[in-house]
Order: C-alpha cells, then structure tokens, then sequence
C-alpha cells in the first residue's frame, strides 16, 4: 500500500521510482495507441489502391505498399463541388445550429441555477393539452398551423384563467430539469417523420434553416443540462455585487456570469459543435440536394460495390481536421478559463 | 448608470425571459412527433391509390412484440431457467422488497414516489426474469435485451475507462495536453465513419489484425460468427467512440475538486485510496453521475455500430432496439417500427427516471449536505 | 506584356460575347425545363447520368440535376418525397422491385403510350424480360430498363482447367468444385483461398441467393408460375423439400467459404474474388466488368461465366416432394437440367414522378430515352466503373465494344453467352413485387435465414418460420389483393 500511498501523494512523477511511473504511463500510452491506431489505419486506407485493401493487410506506405493519391484525386477533383458544397452546408449548420443551441440553452441553465421556479402540474399540463389540441387540428382536421396555434394558445389563456387558482401541485427547478434532459430519450427514428412533416408544412425542406432549428433543439438539453452543472459549481459572490452596482440581469447574465463560465462554456460548445457536425439521420430526412452535409456523403460511399474504403477514409480524414484545428485553437482557452476560475475559487 | 428600458423590461420579466425560449422551443418540437409517433405505432400503414393509407389497429403492434410472432425478435427466444438463476432472482427480489420497506418506514413517503419506486421495482425484476429466460439453456437475447446490454457493458466499460484516465491526467505526467488532446480524438469522428472504421479494423481476413488473429489459431473462427463475440466487438467500438466524453467531462471534475482538502488529508497521512473515497469521489459524484445518465440516454439509441459492422446478425444476435425499429421502418412497417421505439421510449425513461432519481438526485443531495 | 494579356483577354471576351449572340438560337425543345433526377451516390449509376446529361442538354435544352442520396436510402426517401407530397423529385433510377409500392400509391407515371410511339428507344432490340416483365406492371410499362440484372456463377477458368472440372451445371456440382478448391492456394500469396465466396449478410444484399438456388427446384413452367408463392392460392413455396434442399446446400456452402462469409456483403465477396482468393462466387452482372479494371482486379482472363446451376429434380407442388424431370415437367431444360436463372432486384430502371410538371414530364421521359437508346446504351454496359450490365439484344451480339473496353475475345464470348443464355430462358425468376415486398423479403425470409446460418433454427424451423410469416404479413395485407398482385406481376393466366 505504502508505493501506492507515495504514487498518488507525489506532486512531481520525477520522483517516482520507475516501476511506478510505469503504473502510470503504460495506461495512458496503451489508450494513446488504442486510440491513434485506428485512426492511422484511415490515413493509410486513404493512400491505398482497391486492390492493396482487398489483398492487406498491408501497413506502411513506400514499405508494402506503393501508396497512390486517386481517392484524394477523386474527393477533391472528380467530386470537386459535390464535396464542396455538403462541406460548407456542415459549416453554416453546425456553427449557427450550436450558437442557437448554446446562447438559448446557456440562459435556461443559468436561469435554472440561479431563480427559483415553482409552475403549477395544473397549468402545465393544460398548456401541454393545448399544444397538442392545436397539432391535432392542424394535422389531422387540416386547418392552417399557424391559425391552430393561435387557437391553441387562446384556449389556453382562457382555461388557465378560469382553472389557473385551482393548481396545487407544483414543479421545482429539478423536475424542469429533468424533464429537458428527458427530450433526448425519444430515439430520431420515431421523430425524423413529424418532423419532416413538420418542416415540409414550413416550407423549410432541403434549407440550411431547416437543420439548423432541429439540430440546435435537439442538442439543447445537453446544453442546459451540462450548463447547469458548470453555473452551480461557479460562486454567486461576483453576480451578487454587480447587481448592488445595478447592472441588469441581461448584463449580469452576459458579462459576469458567461465569463465565469467559460471554460464549460467552450466544451459545451464544442460537444454540440461536434455532435452537430457529425449528425446523420435527420439530415437524411431534411435535405435533399442543397443542404445535404457531409455525413451523409460519408455513409453513400458504400453502394453496391460494398464500402469504397478510400473515399470513406478521405471523408473521415478531412471532417475530423478542421475539428481538431478547432480544439487546438479552444484548448488554450479552456486552460486559461480554468486557471481563471481556480484562482477566483 | 441608466440601464436601458429595454433592460428594464426584460429584468421584470428575468424569470421567464431566461428560461421559456428553450421550454417553448423543446415544447414544440416535443409534442407534435410524440402524438404523431404514438398514432403510428397504433396503425398499419399501407399505400394505397392516390397516396397511403392509416388503418387503425389498437394494440396489435404492441402485442405482436410482446406475445406474438416478433416475440423472438423483441424479447427473445425462451430456454429455461436453473436454479441458480432463480437464486439469484429471488435475491434481487429480495433486496428490492428491503428497500422498499425501508423506504415506507422513512416515513417520507407520498403517492407519486411509491408508484414510481413500483415500477422501476417490476421493471427491475421483469428484466431480471426476462434475462434469466434468454440466456438460459435454449434462449437467445432479443432486441430488447441485446439493448440493455450494450447500454450496461458499455457505460459501466466507458465510465471506468473514462475515470481511469482523466485521474491519471490529473497527475503531474509529462506530455499531458498531448494525452488530453488525444484522448478527446475520437469524439470527432462521425460515428457512421466510426462504425465504418471498426469493421475494417476487425475484419479478420484482410484487416490490420488479421495476422495477430491468424497467429493465435483462431484462423477459421470469425468473431461475426458468434453471438457474444459480435456483441462485445459492438460493445468495444462504442467505448472507443464514448471514453473521450466520460473523460473530458470527468477531467474537467476532477480539476476542479477542492484542493485544500485534499492537502490537509495528505498532511494527516490519509493515503491515496481514502483520499479519493472521502474527498475526490463525494466531489465529482454529482458531475459523474450526470454524464452517466447522458450516457445511458444516448447508448438506448446505438444503431450505427451493429448495423454498420453486422447488420444485427448473426441471426438478430447484436440488433439494437433502435436498429430494429429502424429495420421496419426501413421497410415500410411504420406501425411495427413506431411501436419499438415506443418501447425503447419507455424502457429508456423508466431507466433513466430512476437513475436520476435514486442516484443523480442523491448524489447532489449528499454534495449539498 | 501586361497590356498585352489585357488586351487579349478583351478581345477574347468580346469574341465569346459575340459568338454567343450569333449562335443559332433556335429554340430548342424544353429550353429552360430542368428535371430533377434521383438515385443513389457513387459512381455505379450516376456517373452515366452525369456524364451525359450535357449532351442531352445540348440537344433538348433540358437541363438534367442528378441528385444522389446514400444507396441504403434511396427507397425511403422517394417514397418519402411522393408520398408527403413534396415532389421535389422528378425522375429517378431506381431498383424495379420497388415499382410496386409506387404505383400503388399512383406516385409512377404510366409509360406505354410514350414507349409505343418513341422509334428511337429500339424497344425490339431490348431482352424480352425486361420488356415484357421488369419495365411493366399489371399490362403497363412504367419503368424505362437502363441496366440488366440477375444473378450468375462466377468462376476461375484457371481453377477449374487445373481442377480438370467443367462449369458447374447443377447446384451439387457446384458444391463439388467448392469443396475441391477449398483450401488451396489459388492466386500464389502463400495463404489458402476459398472454394466458394456467396454474400450471406443479414440485411444486406445476400437474401436473393436463396431463391437463386431454390427456383432451381420450384419454378420449371416458365416465368409465369411463380417461384415465391403458388399463384393459385398464395400458398408460400418455402416448406417443402425443394426449399429444404436449397437450405441445405445454403449451408453447406459455408463450409468452404471465408469463416466471416456471415457477415460479407455481396461487395465484400466482389473484392474477394477479383483479388483472386476465390473459386466459385455467385453475382450479378458486374463481376464480368470489373473483372477487367486493372486497379482493383487481379484475375483477368481467368473469370468465367455460366447460367445459375439447374436441378434435375423438381418440386410437384401438390405433394411438396421433389420427382424426376422429365420433358413435360421441365420444358425448358437443357439436357434434363431445369434452370431457372433469377432476374433478382430487377435491373435499375428510371422512372417519372406522376405529379410532376408535364413538360418536366416529357423531359425525363426523353432523357431516359436518350440513355437508354443503342448509341449510348452499348457503351455505358461495356464499362467496369458504371452499374450497368447488358440487357439489350444488341449488346451481347457485337463484340467489338467489349473487346475495346478490355476482354479478350475468349472471355467476352464466355460472359456474354451466359447472359445471353439466362436472358434467353422462358423460365427466368420474376422477382417479388407485391405489395411491401420487403417485409416478405428483407424482414421474415432475411431474418429466418440469418438465424438459420448461426445455428439458431433447423431446416425444418425455417421453413415454417417463413411460411408463417408470410402468410401472417399476406392475411395482414388482405390476402385477396396480394394474390391478385402477384398473379399480375408474373402473368399468371
């Protein structure tokens, strides 16, 4: 026990003895490898002809292999536009679907960390029920969205006025919580039809709006969900005495609060950037030609010649390096903002 | 300093302002698919002249699943059960039946708290029975159980694995934001791509580890040919895909976990295991048990690496809930298809209701205390 | 020197400026009609398309937009499009089996009339099997055949010479060139190659095999007796001793396959074999072309191919029990061996939106036209990159376009005439096509057959599993009109 005890008490591995430093870093290089490997495997892949892949398994370029750049050829000059253009639609999507997803979902959390709500089950569910009434109208009795909507909401208001007294049961900040990180169980499967219904009662079909609301909705309660967490572990000192100040809370909320956060802030980003990015069934569903991104271009490369194993490789290769160019340039800042908030905490 | 009247009105109205656009925004895009999802899994959809046609057939999706002939396929095929399994029923049953009754004498109960601990307790124990059937003897393992599976191997192999490293990153090693960054990799691969990767790397004709494969004899063995084997190859493709999110979000825990104490201890001479049972477990158990229910969420939906790397074979061995479903939507039974994601739906919120519950909830109650 | 560019390019300019107001601007057919085509990403079918779509523009002035969506959801997302109601799809290049499902919905435009008239489409010179059956449904023409399609055996001519074994002619035969082969070093890398390499991926493309193997046995009557269901009563063919007989051999053949041969995809066996490390494999037409791609294909010159393998025993439906051909039970065999090749998935044809615009309408009907005649037709069939096999007469009588695309005289006679023999079979397999075929197909007979390979049902489990599935999903659907559905499809007087 007494190595292990001096292991995890060091504070510099220099120290160690070497049987310990091994208990170290064999795991980390181990993963290290478990993790690149794959990925090296692509990056060969990519160079090779079909036939150095049917015959493999062959390893090194130059050494057994004659390594030939075609797949890149055809990625970038046979394919040319139709590579450009699902890669500049995953651009626009994922970075306005996460600057939705992020500035919306940031203010639910911080709301939900800082203020108290209490809303009745009662008027809940009755505003629950009016939504639905109003989808039924409209999707079943054919009546116009936009005039069921309001319909909806009017039976509402007035229902909620005459019954709204009577609600005792109330809900907590938890159960709101809950309830938003609860949206993400429904599997997209069930979901991709409404909502293509949905968007095709819009007009939205086959456009960059179109996947950008699913995507920054879809992804919102892993923002409010993770957001939540980073505001309550920051200290309420600072906001407090910028309201004595009298900062508004939209600024409290913007200058101090958002800055106190921000490391959890770019990760969270960065998640749903990621997860935006690489999302595949919806973006089947709701694009077409114009706004078809790049997974999907990924998935078609197996037809019915089996998986193109170069062209996947290449599509995989340059989707992962503006991502990693992206958290090389964040992973500064995510260092900086921790350190901000250790010396703050 | 004169705040803006635009200002003005939102801070009146700070309250609702901060939260409603996501509420409104979740609502909309909640309610509708729910209704029209459940609808669905209540018809048959056929096409018909002039466009399809919804015929209204109540529970008979639901029931085909559970009693009829897509039993095998959702449930799984039965064997029978030995005493050793009902042992070990009967003493899951039993520790249930203790919480239980602890739970009524706490004194603190109410109507909706034992309805909810009612289910997830004949939840509990309806799995438990059902798993004893299918693995035993004869039975083979349904979607549904294959599901439960992958989302117990694969959080519980991603939850150590993620813990493992991101505390060894927390020492002082050399080369850290190399191992951070590299760790975080494959969180950037769109998991289609992933699923992909995987089925070249484990294709043990041609693959890369066709020779290590060949070395140990296992040269007229396929891994896809046996049920366990498919199951754990999918199950080690999704760990490889999920560590770097246990273990950045872990990371960022861990970091941030109080210092002082954990100096104070080491003064007193506490070693390393009680530092971290005492000090760095209470302290990250909130933020580790969040991530591992937005795990457990989202590894309910895994569809990419079995239809990708086995298509759910052999036989239905490694099909997923979602793959299931998506298989009969893919071939137009929308009813059919509606229906398993109805039960994923439920199965995947009495999970997880209940982990937030009896472990999220009270690991931030233990924090608060 | 700069001015100089300057002024070139000015002049240049102003050269194209007037060039492009003297061109004869005769109005040409559908100026400014622009047809949106669907099918599936990669090379296979969209590249003709692609690459001839600006020559039909120059001659119509219709402009052709090819989209593509992943091959896996080409199905879904047509129906999704016609069904909703969104039509932004015009055309598309689709698999014929599909046709069923969208002309039921009233979603395909009829053809006959147009066909009828268009001289140009050489409709005569197009295999009566895509002509009288693939193209049409219930008595219609609603599909234009771009590409033949129906499953062949494959096999090395090197293998079999040193072997000293013939082609097989029957599926036992089969069985014995596979066994023979196995385990041998075929193509000299120092590793044992295959006998037999047969896709047998569940919810893949490998569901097809079975019928390949089975219609042998069931069908002998001509295509019009059906090898799935018995037309008089839609009783399923599946649980009998011919259909146990193809399961047999279905597992069988395992044994001298690749260990993984569970989880290939009829991609994966392509590769298997044209990098030589098979003996035997079963496909479509594509293996004849890709046979010759220097960049993928290490067998060339060594490949072979024969119509799918025949029984000489047949099923007597009313028994379920497999007798003796003889001429009036077998027709068409050739030297008592009934063969029955299969015409599987159909051959991908084009079709057009029934909602569209009428002009667009007579666009693509045009365009597909333009594909499908002799002129372009006869060369895209020759090329290993595109999908397309050959399925006009035409194609498989001149020699020379194979000849320049790569074969050998020797080989192109030997591929063409097994095309030419299958297309040429009165006995050839209809596919499935009625109504939610692929819950017949991919769901209940994929799954079965999945878990009869690992082991989880036996022969006699599968059969019935089938068979009441079948029935299940048919009494479902209303017995009465699949019946009449199928009785369609295949011509059953």
């Amino acid at each position: 026990m007494k190595p292990l005890r001096r292991l995890l008490a060091a504070r510099r591995l220099d120290e160690l003895a070497p049987a310990q430093k091994f208990v170290v870093y064999a795991p980390l290089l181990a993963w290290t490898a478990i993790v690149l490997f794959p990925l090296y495997w692509v990056i060969v892949t990519s160079l090779k002809e079909p036939i150095d892949v049917a015959d493999g398994p062959y390893y090194i370029p130059f050494v057994d292999f004659r390594p030939s750049l075609h797949a890149w050829k055809y990625i970038f000059f046979d394919l040319g536009r139709d590579t450009l253009r699902p890669y500049l639609n995953s651009v626009i999507v994922s970075s306005a679907a996460t600057l939705v997803a992020v500035l919306i979902g940031a203010m639910a959390a911080y709301g939900l960390a800082r203020m108290e709500y209490r809303p009745s089950v009662g008027s809940v569910l009755l505003f629950v029920a009016a939504i639905a009434l109003a989808a039924l109208m409209s999707f079943w009795g054919g009546v116009d969205w936009r005039l069921a909507l309001l319909a909806g909401l009017a039976i509402f208001a007035i229902a909620l006025r005459m019954l709204g007294r009577r609600f005792r049961r109330r809900l907590a900040n938890h159960d709101i919580l809950f309830w938003v990180i609860s949206q993400r169980i429904l599997p997209p499967v069930v979901t991709a039809i409404p909502i293509y219904l949905m968007f095709k009662e819009l007009g939205l079909l086959d456009t960059h709006s179109a996947l950008i609301i699913t995507y920054a909705t879809v992804n919102l309660p892993i923002v409010v969900w993770l957001m939540y967490d980073f505001f309550c572990a920051v200290p309420r000192e600072l906001e407090e005495s910028a309201q004595i100040d009298g900062a508004s809370r939209l600024r409290i909320f913007f200058d101090v609060a958002l800055a106190l956060v921000r490391p959890g802030l770019v990760a969270t980003s960065l998640l749903v950037l990621i997860l935006c990015w690489n999302e595949y069934l919806l973006a089947l569903f709701l694009s077409t030609v114009e706004a078809q991104t790049m997974p999907l271009l990924v998935a078609a490369q197996n037809a019915t010649r089996g998986p193109q194993w170069w062209y996947m490789s290449v599509l995989i290769i340059i989707m992962i390096l503006p991502v990693i160019a992206l958290t090389l340039l964040l992973q500064r800042f995510i260092t900086k903002g921790l350190l901000v908030g250790a010396i703050k905490g | 300093m004169k705040p803006s009247s635009l200002g003005d009105v939102f801070d009146r109205q700070a309250r609702a302002a901060f939260v409603l656009p996501s509420v409104l925004i979740i609502l909309a895009f909640s309610i509708f698919p729910l209704l029209v999802s459940a609808y669905l899994s209540l018809v048959r959809f056929q096409i018909a002249p002039g466009g399809y046609t919804l015929h209204f057939v109540g529970w008979s999706n639901y029931r085909k699943l559970l009693f009829g002939s897509e039993q095998f396929h959702f449930l799984g095929t039965f064997g029978e059960v030995g005493a050793l399994e009902w042992t070990l029923i009967g003493a899951a049953a039993l520790w249930l039946l203790a919480a239980f009754v602890r739970y009524l004498r706490g004194g603190a109960w109410s109507l909706a708290g034992l309805a909810g601990r009612l289910l997830a307790t004949a939840g509990l124990l309806a799995v438990a029975v059902l798993c004893a059937y299918t693995t035993g003897g004869a039975g083979r393992l349904g979607s549904f159980t294959v599901t439960l599976f992958y989302v117990t191997a694969g959080v519980a192999a991603q939850f150590l694995i993620g813990l493992g490293l991101a505390y060894l990153c927390t020492l002082p090693v050399r080369g850290r934001w190399f191992f951070r960054m590299v760790f975080f990799l494959p969180l950037m691969v769109t998991p289609v791509g992933i699923a992909y990767m995987f089925r070249m790397i484990a294709d043990t004709t041609v693959g890369p580890l066709a020779p290590v494969w060949n070395a140990v004899g296992l040269r007229q063995i396929s891994w896809a040919a046996d049920p366990w084997l498919a199951r754990i190859v999918v199950v080690i493709g999704d760990t490889w895909q999920w560590v770097p999110f246990m273990f950045i979000v872990l990371l960022a825990a861990l970091e941030s976990q109080p210092r002082d104490q954990i100096e104070a201890a080491q003064l007193d001479g506490a070693g390393g295991w009680r530092i971290f049972r005492d000090i760095t477990w209470p302290s990250i158990a909130p933020v580790a048990a969040s991530v591992v229910l937005i795990r457990l969420i989202e590894a309910f939906k895994i569809v990419d690496l079995p239809n990708v790397l086995t298509n759910g074979g052999p036989g239905i061995a490694t099909e997923s809930m979602t793959l299931h479903s998506f298989i009969a939507w893919r071939t137009l039974d929308l009813g059919g298809s509606a229906a398993v994601a109805y039960m994923l739906f439920f199965a995947s919120t009495i999970c997880c209701v209940s982990f937030f519950h009896f472990v999220v909830r009270a690991a931030r109650r233990a924090q608060g205390a | 020197m700069k001015t100089d560019i300057l002024q070139r390019a000015l002049v240049a300019a102003a050269a194209a400026a007037l060039s492009l107001c003297a061109a004869p601007s005769s109005a040409k057919e559908f100026d400014g009609v622009t047809v949106n085509v669907m099918t599936f990403t990669g090379p296979q079918i969209a590249e003709p398309l692609q690459r001839r779509a600006p020559d039909f523009e120059k001659l119509t002035g219709a402009k052709i937009n090819v989209i593509t969506v992943p091959f896996s959801d080409l199905y879904q997302k047509l129906l999704t499009d016609w069904a909703a109601g969104t039509n932004s799809v015009d055309a598309a290049v689709f698999a014929p089996q599909w046709m069923v499902d969208y002309v039921t919905g009233g979603y395909l435009e009829e053809l006959t009339a147009r066909v009828a008239k268009d001289r140009a489409l050489k409709e005569d010179d197009v295999a009566p099997f895509f002509r009288d059956f693939s193209q049409k449904y219930s008595g219609k023409t609603y599909l234009i055949a771009l590409d033949g399609d129906f499953h062949m055996v494959y096999y090395r001519t090197d293998v079999l010479k040193k072997l000293g074994r013939k082609p097989p002619q029957t599926w036992d035969e089969y069985l014995e060139i596979a066994k023979a082969a196995h385990n041998k070093d075929w193509n000299g890398d120092g590793k044992p190659d295959f006998g037999s390499c047969i896709s047998k991926k569940r919810n893949a493309q490998a569901y097809w095999w079975i019928t390949s193997i089975s219609a042998a046995y069931i069908q002998s009557q001509g295509t019009a007796q059906g090898a799935f269901f018995d037309p008089r009563d839609l009783k399923p063919l599946t649980n009998n001793e011919a259909f146990a007989t193809a399961l047999r051999f279905y597992k069988d053949s395992t044994q001298y396959g690749p260990p993984n041969e569970i989880n290939l995809d009829v991609g994966d066996t392509r590769k298997l074999f044209i990098s030589g490390q098979c003996a035997l494999t079963l496909d479509w037409g594509d293996i004849g072309t890709l046979a010759i791609d220097p960049t993928e294909s290490k067998v060339k010159d060594k490949v072979g191919a024969v119509i799918l393998p025949g029984a000489t025993r047949v099923l007597d439906r009313d028994t379920g029990k497999l007798v003796g051909c003889d001429r009036k039970r077998c027709p068409y065999a050739v030297h008592g061996i009934n063969h029955a090749p299969f015409a599987a998935y159909g051959g991908w044809s084009g079709g057009i939106n029934a909602h569209a615009n009428p002009k667009v309408k007579d666009a693509a009907y045009a365009f597909f036209s333009y594909m499908s005649q002799p002129a372009q037709s006869n060369v895209d069939v020759t090329l290993g990159k595109t999908g397309f096999n050959p399925y006009r007469i035409s194609q498989f009588k001149d020699m020379s376009v194979w000849t320049r695309a790569g074969m050998s005289v020797e080989a192109a006679k030997n591929y063409l005439g097994a095309i030419e023999a299958s297309l040429n079979s009165p006995n050839m397999v209809l596919d499935l096509r009625i109504p939610q075929n692929q819950r017949y197909q991919q769901v209940v007979l994929d799954t079965a057959l999945a878990r009869f390979l690992a082991g989880e049902l036996d022969v006699a489990q599968t059969m019935q599993t089938i068979e009441s599935g079948w029935n299940e999903l048919s009494n479902e659907l209303g017995k009465d009109k699949q019946l009449a559905a199928y009785r369609a499809s295949i011509g059953a007087k």
